[in-house]
């Protein structure tokens, strides 16, 4: 039976191995499409995500059309300061995410550590402060059920939160792969995949904070 | 032939390399022919710092009937400058930006549809 498939192999591999490019620019080539197909996946995943986050913030802007009264009344209680600073925490850990990105393209393995640590700092220093966002409102009576703003509120806020916490413990884990020196100038598209991510979070919450706490 | 292929392939990958090179590693940003010494990442960052608090100051200030728009604007702007400079949509396939945009003009058309119909909400 085994030496059937033996005879049988030869005439099967040339068929796949025709489908490969020759010499060592076809195998960067491969790696490259296969890059590409990775990125592409995630932002098919950024896609559905989309579609969760659109949905949450138009219940939102449903809301604040119909009753602003309500909202103007939370933007009372909610410490603005307190939450722009959250969200220039958020802006610098994108900017130290693609710092990183840029350091390990110029094979600087160590500045890849030192700029992903940094985003993973900022944004576990950010899910610190939303809690303490968090508390004030609900001393301030703003608690999930009290009214009708309260899961417009927390549904779109404590979701992206959760997102946010799932990008620091991937970005942990990119910084312990660096420092096992599995990333270098020609494999870095674990980096580039977590940075899609985390920007994708950094955009949510740019929107969030505009139409949640400033409108 | 084979060697031609190669050639070629080589080819395409060094090309990659320099267009890569070109956007992501260059030390200086040059905008409107000024040359600024700072990597394009660092100028985009300033630029969402200074919109932030131009935001925020906005939302303090006594309301017209454009700060709202004006906001939005805002926002919209500094998602933009990551979605393309940081998520590289300035230099990637132009498949990923319509895998970004087709959801985003799905639910607004369901959201308008919403605020259209009588749903009594």
């Amino acid at each position: 039976m085994s030496e059937m498939s033996i005879d049988k192999a030869p005439a099967e591999i040339p068929a796949v191995v025709l489908r490969q490019p020759e010499g060592a620019g076809g195998h960067e080539h491969n790696a490259q499409a296969h890059n590409e197909n990775l990125k592409f996946a995630t932002w098919l995943y950024l896609a559905s995500e989309v579609v969760i986050f659109a949905s949450l913030i138009a219940m939102f802007v449903l809301f604040r059309l119909h009753s602003p009264e309500a909202v103007f009344q939370v933007h009372e209680e909610a410490n603005i300061w307190l939450v722009t600073a959250n969200t220039f925490l958020l802006l610098t850990s994108s900017w130290a995410m693609v710092m990183g990105l840029r350091e390990v393209r110029r094979d600087n393995a160590p500045g890849l550590v030192r700029w992903i640590g940094l985003t993973a700092l900022l944004g576990a220093v950010f899910v610190g402060l939303q809690y303490v966002e968090y508390s004030e409102l609900s001393h301030a009576g703003i608690t999930l059920y009290s009214s009708e703003f309260g899961m417009r509120f927390y549904a779109p806020t404590a979701f992206h939160g959760a997102h946010v916490i799932v990008g620091v413990l991937w970005a942990l884990y990119i910084v312990r792969n660096g420092m096992k020196g599995r990333y270098n100038a020609h494999n870095y598209i674990g980096v580039e995949i977590f940075g899609l991510y985390w920007h994708f979070v950094d955009v949510v919450w740019i929107l969030l904070f505009t139409l949640i706490y400033l409108v | 032939m084979a060697e031609e292929h190669v050639t070629q392939a080589e080819a395409e990958v060094k090309h990659e390399t320099a267009h890569v090179g070109k956007h992501y590693d260059e030390d200086k940003t040059v905008i409107m022919g000024r040359e600024i010494p700072l990597p394009i990442y660092t100028v985009v960052y300033g630029a969402l710092g200074v919109l932030t608090l131009i935001e925020v100051t906005l939302s303090q200030l006594p309301r017209g009937f454009l700060t709202i728009p004006v906001m939005l604007l805002i926002a919209l702007l500094k998602a933009g400058l990551v979605v393309w400079f940081y998520m590289h949509l300035n230099t990637d396939s132009r498949i990923f930006a319509i895998t970004l945009i087709a959801p985003v003009v799905m639910v607004l058309l369901a959201t308008l549809f919403l605020m259209i119909v009588p749903t009594g909400y």
